[in-house]
């Protein structure tokens, strides 16, 4: 009798003590892909590859550039996520243009980047260049600003010089925008600096004005059809939609 | 006292009724060979054990599950989440077929290594190989049953293995689906199987296995050089039985009630520990994002069917289990006298461990090896930081390129990434960069050629990246003679110069200066 009040014992301590632990207790079911709207699975499902986890240290544009995402206005990364970006590798993403994500995913994505990587004030209170480009640029002038204002940092030496980005194989892969936005919010988990400052050394200087800005794409826009022939292609990324 | 002459008055009203003391008495205490009291002689009370289990967690779990083909995924997610430790039932029931489906395949391995199949218990193992293919048949309308898509896929191959009978083919994948497709009512007839059908031919069977098992008493353990011979075996296992015997209960039975006991124990651990299995995600064929596999029982024909020449698969999936099933049933009757140890067996003890050995590596295969992309590689697993941290643009662009035309989904870097192609961790030391530029172009092996999907710049920019993808204390491959040519057109140097740095000192110089 008293071995097996013992043995009841024995045997009710674990059970008694495992009464709130349940390791195999089944997950949540398994949503449809279309039905995921959580920003952190979307994010790391779509963007990570190439905008890096937490949007730093891709090959890509980091997206958690408080100045990136303080630029960039809801209907553009709408349209570039749907829609894919011209002139670049940005695929489409929308379900309407052959990718996988519906409309409600890509407004989720939008509302987590801001939510997560949206500063007040980003710019301190000064105005940067607009986002888009609003008056051609002039390229002999843009030579010149970019020689005083980025060369020292961006010079091709004899072996890099096809790999810099006044290369053309570059420049075909990077469209104008990109180059422009670039330019305006800088990339700070690279240590590129913002057009307020863009001088040698990265140092503090007068900022870019709004007319150096454009004349610095058309500059290296002018570049994109030297050596050798930029191919048309590069825009035939932005139709072909992500997940083909 | 009262109470007792009262319950002994109702058990006699009953037993002079049904009149069973004898024959339960009689089966109880049947003697049998002292040494066959064993530990190896377990399994098939298991086995049966396991059976009432299923069939005691299949009615409860029948209660809520509905049998349709809209509704029985969420009935599943009902089992799960909504009612009381109707996890815990799921679980109950889909790790006691896994171990049924086990403790089976032990117990007809030690069956034929043991020599039982011989006479007279032919038909015993006849029967057995039935309730082999019917463990089997409930595990595969089992996993139908719980209608996911790994269940939706595995029946349409199913359904595409039944195709490829001659002739009848057609009608048979009509009779299996109830009709052209997979819908309501291919889930209505699985369930008649699962639920119905074969469960009471198990049932049947099992029970005349047990009584054939009784009535021709269990195996006595081999001994080599003790042959069977069909004029004198009954007389000899009578004897043996009752000059060195003792009674199947207790002397053999608690055996086979621990460890009943000890595998259900073992189920309901496992189900604690690991859960129930599934549902994955719905059974819609609109959601491509799955990689359906089989439960493990059915991987290694998962492997075989990767590995066979297409010409092959026909013959192979119509033909083997005739041959196989053949095979089984032919055993007792084509050596049904003879040596019964394994010590004088040499062919089936090769014959267990050769297919012992092939089931295991061939389920292993099936688990572990990628023979699919990684098809979301190359938008969801990241360039490593330490690949890009001195990268030059162009080098940024190549990464970016190696992404969105989605190489990752065949190769890997820095351990993420499909594994159908090399991983390209060190791909730089393994070619130069014409070689990178010309595989990526002209593909070859498995590898597709890129050329007319690739502008001359992505293909630039993908081969700059590839060339710097080399540990750092190795420089990546360079071609000797296109090296000569550069040195020659460079500025003349005197005699003493160093040798050309290496292409890995170079880029160090380069990143300094683009900084």
């Amino acid at each position: 009798m008293r071995f097996i009040a013992l043995a009841l014992a024995v045997f009710s301590v674990p059970l008694v003590a495992g009464c709130g632990l349940r390791p195999g207790y089944p997950p949540n079911p398994m949503l449809r892909p279309t039905a995921v709207t959580d920003f952190a699975t979307l994010y790391n499902q779509n963007c990570a590859a190439c905008h890096g986890q937490n949007g730093q240290n891709g090959p890509s544009i980091d997206l958690a550039n408080p100045e990136y995402q303080a630029l960039v206005d809801d209907a553009t990364l709408r349209k570039w996520i749907s829609g894919g970006m011209p002139g670049t590798e940005m695929p489409a993403f929308a379900q309407s243009a052959g990718g996988m994500l519906t409309s409600a995913q890509v407004d989720a994505l939008i509302a987590g980047m801001r939510r997560n990587w949206q500063r007040p004030n980003a710019f301190d209170g000064v105005s940067p260049p607009p986002y888009a480009q609003a008056a051609v640029g002039d390229p002999v002038r843009g030579q010149s600003t970019y020689q005083a204002r980025c060369a020292q940092c961006h010079e091709p030496t004899r072996d890099s010089a096809n790999q810099q980005i006044t290369s053309p194989r570059y420049l075909a892969l990077v469209g104008d925008q990109a180059l422009r936005t670039i330019i305006i919010a800088g990339r700070p988990d690279i240590g590129q600096p913002d057009w307020r400052h863009d001088s040698p050394g990265g140092q503090a200087a007068a900022p870019l004005s709004v007319v150096d800005v454009d004349n610095i794409v058309a500059y290296l826009a002018s570049l994109r059809n030297l050596g050798q022939p930029a191919p048309a292609s590069t825009a035939s990324s932005h139709t072909t939609p992500a997940g083909r | 006292m009262r109470v007792n002459g009262t319950m002994s008055r109702v058990y006699k009203w009953f037993e002079s009724r049904l009149q069973l003391e004898a024959p339960v008495k009689e089966a109880a205490l049947h003697p049998v060979p002292r040494n066959t009291a064993s530990w190896w002689y377990v399994f098939g009370s298991a086995a049966f054990t396991l059976l009432f289990l299923q069939i005691v967690t299949g009615i409860l779990l029948a209660l809520v599950y509905v049998p349709s083909a809209g509704e029985a995924w969420s009935s599943l997610n009902v089992l799960n989440h909504q009612i009381p430790l109707g996890w815990f039932l799921r679980g109950l029931h889909g790790w006691g077929s896994n171990f049924m489906v086990a403790i089976v395949l032990i117990h007809m391995a030690q069956v034929f290594l043991f020599g039982a199949y011989k006479f007279p218990r032919e038909l015993t193992w006849t029967l057995g190989v039935f309730l082999l293919l019917m463990t089997l048949g409930m595990a595969f309308t089992g996993q139908v049953l719980r209608f996911d898509q790994d269940a939706y896929w595995g029946l349409g191959i199913g359904a595409s293995i039944m195709s490829r009978v001659p002739f009848v083919g057609g009608g048979l994948v009509h009779l299996l689906l109830g009709g052209p497709v997979i819908a309501g009512a291919t889930l209505s007839r699985f369930f008649a199987l699962h639920v119905f059908i074969i469960p009471g031919a198990l049932l049947l069977f099992a029970l005349l296995h047990v009584w054939m098992v009784l009535k021709l008493g269990i195996n006595e353990w081999p001994m080599p050089g003790r042959l069977v011979r069909r004029a004198t075996y009954i007389d000899e296992y009578n004897k043996l039985a009752h000059e060195d015997g003792i009674p199947f209960v207790p002397g053999a039975f608690w055996k086979d009630l621990a460890f009943s006991g000890a595998v259900v124990a073992a189920v309901g651990v496992c189900t604690f520990v690991f859960g129930p299995f599934g549902p994955g995600g719905q059974p819609d064929p609109s959601i491509i994002q799955t990689v359906p596999k089989p439960d493990f029982f059915f991987l290694w024909i998962y492997t075989v069917l990767s590995y066979l020449p297409p010409q092959m698969e026909t013959p192979f999936l119509l033909i083997a289990p005739l041959v196989a099933i053949a095979t089984l049933l032919a055993v007792p009757f084509w050596a049904g006298e003879g040596e019964k140890s394994w010590h004088r067996r040499p062919v089936a003890v090769l014959a267990v461990s050769t297919i012992a050995i092939c089931w295991g590596v061939l389920t292993h295969l099936g688990a572990t090896t990628p023979w699919s992309p990684h098809m979301n590689a190359w938008s969801s697993d990241p360039i490593p930081v330490h690949y890009l941290q001195h990268a030059t643009p162009l080098v940024r662009q190549g990464a970016v390129v190696f992404q969105v035309k989605q190489c990752r989904n065949c190769h890997s870097i820095g351990g993420n990434g499909g594994e159908r192609g090399p991983a390209l961790d060190d791909v730089a030391t393994r070619m130069t960069i014409d070689q990178l530029r010309y595989k990526v172009v002209t593909g070859g092996g498995n590898m597709p050629a890129y050329g007319k999907n690739l502008s001359p710049a992505e293909i630039e920019a993908l081969v700059s990246f590839l060339e710097t993808l080399h540990p750092a204390n190795e420089p990546p491959a360079y071609d000797a003679s296109r090296r000569a040519v550069d040195e020659s057109q460079s500025q003349p140097r005197p005699q003493s110069a160093r040798p050309p740095a290496p292409p890995v000192a170079r880029q160090t110089a380069n990143r300094s200066a683009n900084r």
